[in-house]
């Protein structure tokens, strides 16, 4: 699986790194996603926190690719 | 709540065939009513036009209301309250639509980023201690004005760098600017009384810092005299209104929120239970709360160009009223959407608002709130609602509150 945050949605909500904090990031600032714009390769075992960020996302800005 | 079906027409009003209702959403009811009503009306339309005031639109489903949360460039936030489509108020930011909005955004947006928070967390946590602790020995409190405002307010002065002590101040300005807020004429003015009080606040902070080159280190009123917009200085006008906007958005919201949440603990030992033995589940319960519980009963924008929305046949200047509490009880959306699922997974609520108005003060609201669960249950892990009387809670003329929530609990010797 890989999964892309489209940047112009991202609105800093934060519930995407912090329902998975050892694949996504805030950007230190202001709290976006550090992705934003990026695909990114999601390990095996993170595949279920991947779904819970994109599922819990206001913006519906995370899309899940699946190989 | 009274809303009465009026058909379909409107002489010289084109409805599109939306239902048309006459709702007033502003009078005080039992806890509760208002997400009953807005279920009610998400479940018979997705969109209404409501004859109160000078008119306006409802929509009432979650996809509705995130696409014009998504759409400032149609849907402004020059008003934000349906029924006042001219305020002679204007918050900054929040009234302020993009491209400007982020200017003033960025001014406030990092000292409420989720890494300032977390510094701030240790002093939250012991702010709560505290509180708790003074409390415990009672046996009962009203954990509305005994916990729930006080905690947020010392909070918040504290990471913007004022004196927590001075929350004996704002707890009552806020309690006065919110009653009247509501629409309630009696209170009308107490409620310019605490205003004023919030705004003279301001301004002495402003004085004792007059005329220092540098600003201050973690102080929010410092660094707003010393930044600059567009070459000039932010001002002491505009600096003033977003104190005052940090204030009057940041408190009573949490207060709120934190009633009910701690109603719901109340009244449901297994959640109780549950989250002392797996205090992981906090931030999902918190979310949780924010979703079923929302204190947003609705959110006003402005209709910017004439358009059609999903067949209604918006005019600019109209304004729109998207219920938020309609949204978050989607069953569209949610499975078992009335029901508190503690753990609940992808629960992407718009208890925040959302697009560029996204609850700035979120990540600290969801700070506090998470806090406010884990001190309390380490003291207090038993408790009840102390009365046979029902709830009342404000109207959604402002955000839903509970005006009282008298808890009791057996006090440990």
């Amino acid at each position: 699986m890989r999964l892309t945050v489209e940047s112009g949605r991202c609105r800093g909500h934060g519930l995407c790194y912090s329902l998975a904090p050892d694949l996504l990031e805030d950007d230190d600032d202001e709290g976006y996603v550090s992705v934003r714009g990026q695909v990114i390769d999601v390990p095996e075992d993170q595949v279920g926190h991947a779904r819970n960020a994109a599922g819990s996302c206001p913006e519906r800005a995370i899309e899940l690719i699946e190989n | 709540m009274t809303s009465t079906a009026e058909g379909d027409q409107i002489p010289g009003r084109a409805t599109g065939g939306c239902p048309v209702i006459h709702l007033d959403a502003s009078p005080p009811l039992e806890a509760g009513s208002h997400w009953a009503k807005a279920n009610e009306l998400r479940e018979t339309s997705p969109a209404f036009f409501n004859t109160h005031a000078q008119g306006y639109w409802v929509f009432t489903r979650y996809d509705q209301v995130r696409e014009m949360y998504q759409h400032p460039e149609i849907f402004s936030s020059e008003s934000i309250t349906p029924w006042e489509p001219e305020p002679v108020y204007r918050f900054v930011p929040t009234q302020i639509d993009p491209p400007e909005h982020s200017k003033y955004r960025q001014l406030v947006s990092r000292w409420f980023a989720p890494n300032a928070v977390q510094r701030v967390a240790p002093q939250a946590h012991e702010i709560a201690q505290r509180l708790v602790a003074d409390l415990a020995a009672r046996g009962g409190c009203d954990f509305v004005s005994d916990f729930a405002m006080r905690l947020p307010t010392e909070i918040f002065l504290t990471i913007i760098g004022v004196p927590g002590s001075d929350a004996d101040l704002f707890v009552p300005w806020v309690e006065d600017f919110f009653a009247g807020f509501g629409g309630d004429l009696d209170q009308q003015q107490a409620m310019g009384a605490a205003l004023g009080g919030i705004r003279q606040y301001w301004v002495d902070v402003l004085e004792a810092r007059r005329g220092e080159a540098e600003p201050r280190e973690n102080d929010l009123a410092s660094l707003l005299m010393h930044s600059v917009v567009d070459g000039e200085p932010l001002g002491d006008v505009l600096t003033l209104d977003i104190l005052t906007v940090l204030v009057l958005a940041g408190l009573d919201t949490t207060r709120g929120q934190l009633g009910y949440l701690f109603r719901h603990l109340a009244d449901h030992p297994e959640d109780r239970q549950r989250l002392s033995a797996e205090p992981e589940l906090i931030p999902s319960a918190v979310e949780e709360s924010l979703r079923l519980y929302t204190i947003i009963f609705g959110d006003g924008r402005k209709v910017t160009e004439d358009t059609d929305f999903h067949g209604c046949p918006l005019r600019k200047g109209d304004m729109v009223y998207g219920l938020v509490s309609g949204a978050n009880r989607d069953p569209r959306v949610y499975d078992r959407a009335d029901e508190f699922v503690i753990d609940r997974k992808a629960n992407n609520h718009l208890g925040f608002a959302g697009g560029p108005h996204r609850c700035l003060g979120s990540h600290l609201a969801r700070m506090i709130m998470q806090v406010a669960v884990e001190e309390w249950l380490k003291v207090i892990p038993d408790f009840q609602v102390a009365t046979d009387e029902p709830l009342m809670e404000r109207g959604g003329g402002a955000m839903l509150a509970l005006f009282t929530l008298p808890l009791s609990w057996d006090v440990r010797s």
